[in-house]
């Protein structure tokens, strides 16, 4: 098959495949939808899982407390069903984002819209800019601690980078507008 | 108290430094030179220890390092205390939430009983002592990179590795610069492809050539008054001039941002 054919069949998969993820709601699909995911990434399974565990585990954490304390606070039992059913939703939608990125040139399977490809160009750009930085700030800490660096100086070390990163992105795609706008694009 | 031997690095398959070699003296102060691009941040935070090599090495005072000697003990106490890199982006540096915080952090660390005095000294010294009690994120560009070098200099350092530490200053701020960095006891590796500063920053320039490689160690007024080497390290330019109705096109080296 054409490369980009393939990219684009694998684009429409992945659409598929994540709304049917978001329609799931049986602990035990989405169970097999995750395994499934896993044996779909073969060698590189560990990486992702860990990716998307790292990816989501903020984000379901603070869901899943506040919930389960709401139930609790109204009904003292635990939602097990419900905590099980979205984490696990949660974490099939990432492992298949990761997945994506990993197997498939968005370039490519972007390429049938001219609009989608420069969209993608400008974050992509963006990205790697701020990738950048973000190592920086690492390596920064890093050159700056004389003791291997307390938890107090890691949090404050990493809320400042991502305010950093906020700002930044903000800032760049007001300019990455107002580019687009110079060159007629809002025409 | 440098010595690097046939070092190379890269970033996935795109080589940023390949069999560089130098030695750096207690006390001297050089200019690293090169177009953008060429490896000299990279060289910068492998000198640091922040970057492993690929291959060869560095030695600061005798004992070999790298990112996995560095990860504790004395030996990463000693290095960090004796040398300091101040990155392009000050904004990376600093995390504290005032400036008084930022300059006593390496201090406190070390557990030093003049913490404080050494921050209001340091802090004084580079001009941003009525900032103390400000959040260093609030400050302007040539301010914060005045407040990372205070940081740095509060813990006094012997080495001191300073990456385009003019490009993000004004007029007045960047001779203010270049006078405090000739009066430092200390020894100085600067970076900088403004061509105007490095004489005021190094009598020694080590240049890298767009190649990846050190195409020249040696005295830095004769690396500037030489335009084949200016030019083979895409350090200097032509294009056409204008004088009323004559117009000639030649290679030189004059600022540029």
């Amino acid at each position: 098959m054409n490369p980009a054919h393939r990219a684009r069949a694998q684009l429409l998969a992945y659409a598929v495949a994540v709304m049917l993820a978001s329609a799931l709601s049986t602990p035990a699909w989405l169970l097999a939808g995750v395994l499934a995911a896993l044996l779909l990434a073969g060698r590189q399974a560990l990486v992702i899982l860990r990716r998307a565990l790292l990816a989501t585990l903020a984000f379901s954490a603070v869901v899943s407390a506040t919930y389960v304390g709401h139930v609790w606070w109204l009904t003292a039992t635990l939602p097990w069903d419900w905590l099980l059913t979205v984490n696990l939703r949660v974490l099939l939608m990432a492992l298949l984002t990761f997945l994506f990125i990993a197997r498939v040139n968005l370039f490519l399977a972007l390429g049938f819209s001219r609009r989608l490809s420069f969209l993608l160009v400008l974050a992509t750009s963006q990205a790697l800019a701020l990738r950048r930085t973000l190592a920086d700030f690492r390596l920064a800490l890093h050159s700056r601690t004389i003791r291997p660096a307390g938890l107090r100086a890691r949090y404050r070390a990493a809320a400042r980078a991502m305010a950093w990163l906020l700002d930044r992105a903000l800032a760049n795609a007001h300019e990455s507008a107002q580019a687009l706008q110079a060159r007629g694009w809002f025409e | 108290m440098i010595r690097v031997d046939a070092l190379c690095h890269g970033y996935a398959d795109q080589p940023s430094l390949i069999d560089v070699s130098f030695r750096v003296e207690a006390g001297e102060k050089l200019v690293l030179l090169g177009a953008n691009g060429c490896g000299k941040s990279t060289l910068l935070k492998i000198l640091a220890g922040l970057l492993a090599p690929r291959a060869g090495s560095v030695h600061y005072a005798g004992a070999e390092i790298s990112p996995a000697l560095l990860k504790r003990g004395e030996a990463r106490r000693r290095f960090r205390r004796e040398v300091g890199l101040l990155f392009q982006n000050p904004d990376v540096m600093l995390f504290n939430p005032t400036v008084y915080d930022e300059i006593a952090f390496g201090p406190r660390q070390l557990g030093l009983a003049d913490a404080d005095a050494r921050a209001r000294h340091w802090a004084a010294a580079v001009g941003v002592e009525r900032y103390l009690s400000r959040p260093p994120f609030t400050l302007s560009g040539g301010e914060k990179q005045k407040v990372a070098l205070a940081a740095l200099l509060a813990l006094e350092p012997k080495l001191l590795l300073l990456d385009e530490p003019a490009a993000a200053l004004d007029p007045r701020t960047t001779g203010w610069l270049v006078d405090f960095l000739a009066d430092l006891p200390v020894t100085l590796l600067t970076t900088t492809h403004q061509l105007a500063l490095a004489g005021e920053l190094g009598a020694r320039a080590l240049v890298l050539g767009e190649d990846h490689r050190l195409i020249y160690d040696g005295a830095t007024d004769a690396f500037l008054s030489d335009m084949e080497r200016l030019v083979a390290a895409n350090l200097a330019h032509a294009h056409r001039h204008r004088h009323g109705a004559l117009e000639h096109r030649h290679w030189h080296a004059h600022e540029w941002p």
